[in-house]
C-alpha cells in the first residue's frame, strides 16, 4: 500500500473511531445526552433543522458577503498605500498595530448601541474584524518588496503608476492573497459573534437559541454546517490562490 | 521627530473631534474623552463597582488556566504530529481545515456542556489558544534539521533529551512566535466567553454597563480591561526577548 493511501486510511479510520466512542459512550449513559447528543441523533437532526438552518446561513454568508466586500475593499488599498508611501507608513503604523491588537469584542457593546440590532452592527463589526488582519498583512507584504527590484524600475525612468503596476502590485500578491483568505475567516467570525450577541436572524442567533433550549443534536447538526460552509470558502480561496500564483510565474 | 509630532497631532485631533462631535450629539451615545476621566476614577477608587478586583482577578484566573492548558495541549500535540512523519501527514492537515472554522460556533455547544460559570470560558480560551501554538510547534520541529536528531539518537539520547537538547534550541524562535499569538488568542477567547454569556469576570462587568446604559462606565471598564491584555502581552514580549537572546 502507498503510504497515500495509508495516510488517507489512517485519516478516516480515527475519524470513525471518533465518531463510534462518542456514540458509545452517549450510549452507555456516561455522558448526559443532554448535553451531548451521540452521532446518530445528531444526523437526525440534520433533517429536522435543515431548511431553517439553511436559510439562516444564507443570511450570515449574505452579512459576511457585504462585511468582506467593505474590509477588502477599504483594507486591501489602504494597505498598498501605507506600505509604499513611506511618510505615511511612519505616521500611521503604530495606530493600525495598535487597533490590530485591541480585541474587537471590547467595542462589540458600542457598535450595538449605536446601530441596534439586526443587520446593521453584524456587517459593521464583520468589516472591522476582517479589516485590520488585512491592513497588516498588505503592508507588511509591500513592505517586503525587494527595493532593489524599485530602484532599477526608476533608475530605467518608470513612472510611479508604472512602478505601482509592474512591481509593487506583483510582487505583493502573495500577501494580498494570504489578506484574502484570512480576512474572509475574520469576517465570518464577527458577524457570528454579533448574531450571538444581539441578533434577531442568522446562524449565530440559530446557535445560542439552540444552546439555551438545550437542544444539544440540533446544535451540534448546526455547528457542523456553519464548519463545512467555512472550510468550504478557505478551500476555495485555496485552490484560487494556486491558479493566481502561476500568473505570477 | 516630524513623524512623532504628526502622531500626536493625529491622535489628539481625533480626540478633539469626538470630544465635540460627542458633545454636538448625544453624550450618553458618543461618550466624550472627558466624561470617561470621572468614570475612570470612580472605577479604579472602587466606587462604581466594588467588587471590580475579584472580577479582574477572576478573569485573569481564567486566562491562566486557559492558556497554560492551550501550551501543554499545543506542544504535546505539535511534537506528537511533528515527530512523526505519517501521523503527520495525516492530522496536520485535518487541524488546519479544523482552524479555518471561526472559532465561535464552537462557543454555544461549549456553554452548553460546561455551562456559564469559568469552566466553558476555560474551554474557549483553551480552544483559541491550542491551535496557533500546535501550529507553531509543528512548523518549529520541521524547521530542526532531521540530522541533528538523527545523530543524537544515534549516539543514544533519550527521547527527552532530544527534545530539550536538540528539539527545543532549534525551533525557539518559532515556538516563542506561536506561544504568544496563543497568549493574545487565549485571552480574547476568555473575553469573547464572558461578554457572550457568564455571571461574573470583566466581560460581564462590561455587559452589564452596556445594558443600563452607563456608557461612561463602560469605556471605563474597556480601559480597565486592556490594561490588563496589555499586560499580559508585554509579560510575553519579556519572555520572548529572554528566549530570543538565549539562541543567539
Amino acid at each position: 500500500m502507498s503510504e497515500a493511501r495509508r495516510i488517507r486510511l489512517l485519516q478516516v479510520a480515527s475519524v470513525l473511531a471518533v465518531l463510534a466512542v462518542w456514540e458509545a459512550s452517549a450510549r452507555a449513559g456516561w455522558v448526559d445526552p443532554l448535553f451531548v447528543a451521540p452521532p446518530s441523533v445528531v444526523a437526525r437532526a440534520f433533517g429536522a433543522i435543515g431548511g431553517a438552518a439553511l436559510i439562516a446561513l444564507g443570511d450570515t454568508l449574505a452579512k459576511t458577503a457585504v462585511a468582506y466586500t467593505l474590509a477588502v475593499g477599504l483594507g486591501v488599498p489602504a494597505g498598498l498605500m501605507i506600505g509604499s508611501v513611506r511618510a505615511v507608513h511612519d505616521v500611521v503604523h503604530p495606530f493600525v498595530v495598535a487597533l490590530y491588537g485591541i480585541p474587537k469584542i471590547l467595542v462589540l457593546p458600542w457598535i450595538v448601541l449605536l446601530l441596534g440590532f439586526g443587520t446593521a452592527p453584524a456587517v459593521a463589526y464583520g468589516a472591522i474584524h476582517g479589516l485590520f488582519p488585512i491592513l497588516v498583512l498588505v503592508i507588511g507584504g509591500v513592505r517586503d518588496v525587494d527595493p532593489a527590484l524599485i530602484t532599477v524600475a526608476r533608475s530605467y525612468g518608470a513612472r510611479p503608476w508604472q512602478i505601482y503596476w509592474k512591481v509593487i502590485l506583483p510582487a505583493s500578491v502573495p500577501s494580498v492573497l494570504a489578506s484574502l483568505r484570512l480576512g474572509i475567516v475574520f469576517c465570518l467570525l464577527g458577524v457570528l459573534i454579533v448574531e450571538m450577541f444581539a441578533g434577531v436572524r442568522g446562524m449565530g442567533h440559530v446557535l445560542n437559541a439552540l444552546a439555551n433550549g438545550f437542544q444539544a443534536a440540533q446544535l451540534f447538526a448546526a455547528t457542523a454546517l456553519v464548519s463545512a460552509a467555512s472550510i468550504g470558502f478557505v478551500l476555495a480561496l485555496d485552490a484560487l490562490n494556486e491558479k493566481l500564483s502561476h500568473w505570477r510565474g | 521627530m516630524t513623524t512623532s509630532a504628526f502622531r500626536l497631532a493625529i491622535l489628539s485631533g481625533v480626540l478633539a473631534l469626538w470630544e465635540i462631535a460627542a458633545r454636538a450629539g448625544n453624550p450618553l451615545l458618543y461618550v466624550p474623552p472627558s466624561a470617561v476621566l470621572p468614570s475612570l476614577v470612580n472605577l479604579v477608587a472602587l466606587r462604581s463597582y466594588p467588587d471590580l478586583l475579584e472580577h479582574v482577578l477572576l478573569t485573569a484566573r481564567e486566562i491562566a488556566v486557559a492558556y497554560a492548558l492551550a501550551v501543554a495541549g499545543g506542544v504535546g500535540v505539535g511534537c506528537a504530529l511533528g515527530g512523526h512523519r505519517v501521523l503527520g501527514r495525516a492530522y496536520a492537515p485535518m487541524l488546519a481545515a479544523l482552524y479555518a472554522v471561526p472559532a465561535v460556533v464552537w462557543y454555544p455547544s461549549l456553554m452548553l456542556f460546561f455551562g456559564l460559570d469559568a469552566a466553558s470560558k476555560i474551554a474557549f480560551g483553551f480552544l483559541l489558544g491550542f491551535f496557533p501554538i500546535t501550529l507553531a510547534v509543528l512548523a518549529g520541529t520541521r524547521q530542526v534539521n532531521p540530522h541533528l536528531v538523527t545523530v543524537a539518537r544515534s549516539f543514544g539520547a533519550s527521547p527527552l533529551a532530544v527534545f530539550a537538547k536538540v528539539l527545543l534550541p532549534g525551533m525557539l524562535f518559532t515556538l516563542v512566535g506561536g506561544l504568544r499569538t496563543g497568549l493574545a488568542l487565549a485571552v480574547i477567547g476568555v473575553i469573547v466567553g464572558e461578554v457572550l454569556g457568564a455571571k461574573a469576570g470583566m466581560g460581564t462587568l462590561i455587559n452589564h454597563a452596556y445594558g443600563l446604559f452607563r456608557t461612561a462606565d463602560y469605556v471605563a471598564l474597556v480601559l480597565v480591561t486592556l490594561v490588563l491584555i496589555v499586560t499580559s502581552d508585554v509579560l510575553a514580549s519579556l519572555v520572548e526577548r529572554r528566549a530570543r537572546r538565549w539562541t543567539t
